[in-house]
């Protein structure tokens, strides 16, 4: 019987499940893929959080920063698990690092691996993201919003007029990903009072299908979008972004008017959705865990467990479950710690 | 411990040269299915022959498409209308030396009725392309299919056939009766997906210079709209995020192509407007296609490789210019009579361009073609099949 | 007075029963196609942004969508008197993310249009009769010959010069099917004969009795002739 839980992935998920065990008084083993810890929010440049603007950057490196204190907490960055043998309890897990291979003896798992963006290439509708330059995937204007220097890229201006596309790769059956992305509405009205609080000249559009303002999310955003920001909601979305002129010209219905609608934009932002990262996908095959039909990580008794996975002893958290917010995530992730912990101590699996 | 926590670069906004389909996100796949019955003897697959071209679909797949050996499935509107266009289809095939059927036990396809009518049903649809897939089977020649709406029908009829067996059981009554089998082609053809397979050794042939030729292209809703998936996606055309078919013939004949804001829009042929209401067409087709092409494009020639999107962006534009005589004109071809002319094919002995409304002779300059003298070969071609009402033009009489 | 989900206004058409308009629609879902074309509508308009109808009718793909979804016979049959004619046909609304059809959705409400012998159906195909006969009779459609200037004065003088010289510019095509002028081409007589029998054994040639009785019995008689001739019983 393993005395360790070995967490991978170095996002918000794996760092608050490394964090929590050993809080807990058991040892984790962190390892990340890349050079350091913070995950998509530092890697993607995120600049605000949803729904209360703290900065992604101070939130990360204040939660790396709580995890360095823990001396139960080990971290091993540029490191990759290559293979796991052995049951719940007494895992042998191959991390390979810098220094070479090191088998590593653990008790329980727990995959933090974290989403990767839906590419706009494999969008239905013509959205012309690799056409235009001035077609941009939420990522890309959170590069600009946290230089605050937000440019449309063909002219260098600031853009006047700028509009967001809701469920880019998402609840489309054709594409395949069925689901909703869940963060979206949010983070692309967080995006539009971030934009119209740094260009007061700028107008924003927001073109959705269903707009998901979960609990507080309507009052922390959605009403202060449109009433202190006057956020334009349209309900219909866009399924052309077509060039005229040397100005971005966007397609849909305004279904609220019911007629054909073509707008100019300077700038388009696709709300581009979640699917499980290659690290998920890569972490759930060698771990032989049951995946959903998306790629992401199955568990076996929703909704009253949401962590344990189909492979004893491996447990998930975060993004690699499925769409999810930093909330689901870090709950997710304490979920997990706990569960993990309580194989530790209890030599068992815990009853749900 | 001491984690360290330095900048990082910042991630790179994906390149279009990055992006790639994978089967990966690809739906079902029809191929599946139809060898599954073709495994359960609940039809036969008359296989692409040997000698063919794989085509790059959307989603990363490929399509064999047969270069000769092939039973020419026409076009009704095409050989009615518009017959320089069939009539560059077969030549561009006799210039390549390849050996080609051009058959008289084949209909048309009745789609044209049937989306403009509904007077039919789907056994009468299927059975209708079952027939004429079975007298090409017979023939051991493999079917393409010259129209747009044929193609994009059957791929339907296909999908259909494939996924009801009350239906298939009530086609292969209808084909008992006829002494036919139920036969499906291994991939349905399209004439233009033929083009695009032998662009290169199209373009070895070419004898025009279309370096100067500016073009706008309309790609028909019918042939990549229908069953999406199975349409032409080339990687080295519009980086794999538009159908590249007849762009990559344009191309490939040193054409400059250009873009405009309607490019995804329908002609606006209706089936039934441009017939019997054919206000609807002619306000659509010329202000939703021609004038935004002038105006944004300004292209020397629109082309395109469907019956009924030649026919409306033709047709349409007199009407408009009656009305206002500022109203654009663009000359309309089939990219086969683009690529027909770029191989030194006569533009009426062949193209038959004397069919077409818009105007055409200052894309004919351009092109280098001294279009007087070739109308006067023409009518001297013609002089003596005015003389002997049994007599026809061959072949050979048209390659002056 | 049935179970539609809201009745918010008077019925249009009150002289057609309920009870006959739930029939129709009853024919419409019970298609082969119908669970092919018809999922669930979020509504969100895409259908309606790439129709090249929706621009200049008063026609809405999404509409046509969410009738039927709601199972509203009323509006369905509505639509079907007033707005299924205005499709064209093109497909872009494929482009729905629940993948469905509303272009297919319509080819079915007209079918039964037709063969329920409703008014819009035999308004919108007055003038299309000729063609009809055309294609069922001789397997091509709109032939050579139908290009003359009274039929098609918009398409430019290039149509009275082409019926002008019809008969020599025809014998000018290379092509050795092309030589023809009442077909598109060269039909081989047995091709005539299958075709026939398709349309006798589908029931499309009994449909076209609910389109015109004079066209039904032209077509039938020469389909019977040319069959009767070939040896053919029609069972």
């Amino acid at each position: 019987m393993s005395d360790a839980v070995v967490v991978i992935g170095g996002g918000p998920a794996g760092i608050e499940a490394a964090r929590t065990v050993a809080d807990l008084g058991v040892r984790s083993i962190l390892v990340e893929q890349r050079e350091r810890l913070g995950g998509t929010p530092i890697f993607e440049s995120y600049a605000a959080l949803t729904p209360h603007f703290d900065s992604a950057e101070e939130a990360m490196d204040g939660m790396i920063a709580a995890l360095a204190e823990r001396d139960l907490a080990e971290v091993r960055t540029n490191s990759e698990v290559t293979a796991c043998k052995g049951d719940a309890g007494d895992f042998t897990v191959t991390i390979q690092g810098a220094g070479g291979s090191e088998d590593v003896s653990a008790a329980a798992v727990i995959l933090a691996t974290g989403f990767t963006h839906f590419d706009p290439g494999r969008e239905r509708q013509i959205y012309n993201y690799y056409q235009y330059p001035d077609v941009l995937a939420l990522q890309d204007l959170e590069v600009m919003l946290k230089a605050h220097d937000i440019r449309t890229p063909s002219t260098g201006e600031p853009p006047k007029r700028i509009c967001w596309i809701q469920c880019v790769g998402s609840r489309d059956r054709n594409i395949g990903n069925e689901y909703c992305s869940k963060v979206c509405c949010g983070v692309a009205s967080k995006q539009a009072i971030e934009v119209r609080q740094i260009l007061p000249d700028s107008r924003a559009y927001i073109f959705y299908i269903d707009m998901r303002m979960y609990g507080y999310w309507e009052q922390q955003i959605y009403w202060p979008a449109q009433e202190k920001y006057h956020v334009q909601y349209i309900k219909g979305i866009v399924t052309e972004v077509l060039e005229q002129q040397g100005h971005l010209l966007v397609r849909g219905e305004d279904t609220t008017m019911g007629r054909p609608m073509e707008v100019p934009m300077d700038m388009v932002v696709l709300s581009v959705g979640m699917e499980p990262s290659q690290g998920t996908k890569d972490m759930a095959g060698l771990f032989d865990v049951p995946q959903n039909k998306y790629g992401f990580v199955e568990v076996t008794n929703p909704p009253l467990d949401t962590v344990t996975t189909g492979r004893a002893g491996v447990f998930a958290a975060g993004a690699a479950l499925g769409p999810a917010d930093l909330e689901d995530t870090i709950s997710s992730a304490g979920a997990a710690a706990s569960r993990a912990v309580a194989l530790v101590r209890r030599g068992s699996m815990a009853a749900a | 411990m001491s984690i360290p926590m330095e900048a990082v670069a910042g991630p790179g906004r994906k390149n279009k040269k990055e992006f790639q389909w994978s089967e990966e996100h690809a739906p079902a796949d029809f191929r599946d299915g139809l060898f599954e019955l073709e495994a359960a003897g609940e039809l036969v697959v008359q296989r692409v022959p040997d000698d063919h071209v794989l085509v790059p679909l959307k989603y990363g797949r490929t399509k064999k498409v047969p270069i000769g050996q092939t039973w020419h499935h026409k076009s009704c509107g095409q050989c009615g209308h518009i017959p320089g266009y069939s009539t560059s289809i077969f030549w561009v095939n006799r210039k390549l030396g390849i050996e080609y059927e051009d058959p008289k036990d084949q209909t048309s396809c009745t789609a044209w009725n049937y989306y403009a009518s509904a007077t039919s049903n789907s056994a009468a649809q299927a059975a209708v392309a079952v027939r004429n897939f079975a007298a090409a089977y017979e023939s051991g020649n493999f079917p393409i299919i010259h129209c747009g709406t044929s193609y994009g029908h059957y791929k339907e009829v296909r999908h259909e056939l494939l996924h009801h067996p009350e239906l298939r059981k009530e086609v292969r009554k209808v084909m008992e009766a006829l002494g036919k089998p139920l036969v499906l082609p291994e991939e349905m053809v399209h004439y233009s997906e033929w083009f695009h397979a032998m662009k290169d050794e199209i373009a070895r042939h070419q004898v025009r210079d279309f370096s100067k030729i500016a073009v706008t292209v309309h790609p028909a809703c019918h042939y990549y709209k229908l069953v999406e998936g199975d349409a032409i996606y080339d990687p080295e055309v519009y980086g794999g995020q538009r159908t590249a078919i007849v762009t990559g013939v344009a191309q490939a004949l040193g054409a400059e192509v250009r873009d405009y804001s309607t490019w995804f829009d329908c002609c606006g042929f209706g089936f039934r407007h441009i017939l019997v209401q054919r206000d609807f067409t002619r306000s659509f087709a010329t202000q939703r296609k021609i004038q935004r092409m002038k105006d944004e494009a300004d292209p020397d020639v629109t082309l395109t490789h469907d019956t009924g999107c030649v026919t409306t962006l033709d047709k349409s534009q007199f009407a408009a210019k009656a009305q206002d005589p500022n109203a654009a004109t663009i000359p309309v071809l089939s990219e086969a009579q683009f690529a027909a002319l770029a191989m030194g094919a006569h533009p009426y002995l062949v193209c038959q361009l004397h069919w077409h409304a818009a105007e055409y002779r200052p894309l004919l300059e351009k092109m280098g073609i001294d279009w007087e003298k070739a109308w006067a070969e023409f009518e001297e071609a013609t002089e003596k099949l005015r003389k002997d009402d049994k007599a026809v033009l061959t072949w050979e009489d048209v390659d002056v | 007075m049935g179970d539609a989900a809201f009745k918010l206004a008077e019925p249009s058409y009150p002289e057609v029963s309920y009870e006959e308009k739930e029939r129709l629609f009853a024919e419409v879902k019970a298609d082969m196609r119908f669970d092919d074309y018809l999922y669930g509508c979020y509504e969100c308009g895409i259908c309606v942004a790439v129709c090249p109808s929706a621009r200049y009718y008063d026609f809405s793909p999404r509409r046509i969508a969410q009738a039927t979804a709601r199972e509203d016979v009323e509006l369905v049959f509505q639509q079907m008197q007033e707005d299924i004619w205005e499709c064209s046909q093109c497909f872009s609304c494929l482009r729905c993310p629940r993948g469905n059809n509303p272009g297919g959705i319509i080819t079915i409400m007209r079918e039964v249009a037709i063969n329920n012998r409703l008014g819009s159906a035999h308004e919108a195909l007055k003038g299309y009769t000729r063609i009809i006969y055309k294609v069922m009779s001789t397997g091509t459609q709109v032939s050579p010959d139908m290009l003359q200037d009274d039929a098609f004065p918009d398409w430019g003088p290039g149509v009275a010069a082409v019926s002008q010289n019809l008969d020599v510019w025809r014998r000018a095509l290379p092509p050795e099917t092309h030589h023809t002028t009442t077909t598109g081409w060269d039909i081989a007589r047995s091709t005539l004969v299958e075709l026939y029998l398709i349309w006798h054994k589908t029931g499309a040639l009994a449909m076209i009795a609910d389109v015109d009785e004079s066209l039904h019995a032209l077509l039938e008689e020469v389909m019977e002739d040319l069959l009767e001739e070939e040896g053919y019983a029609l069972d």
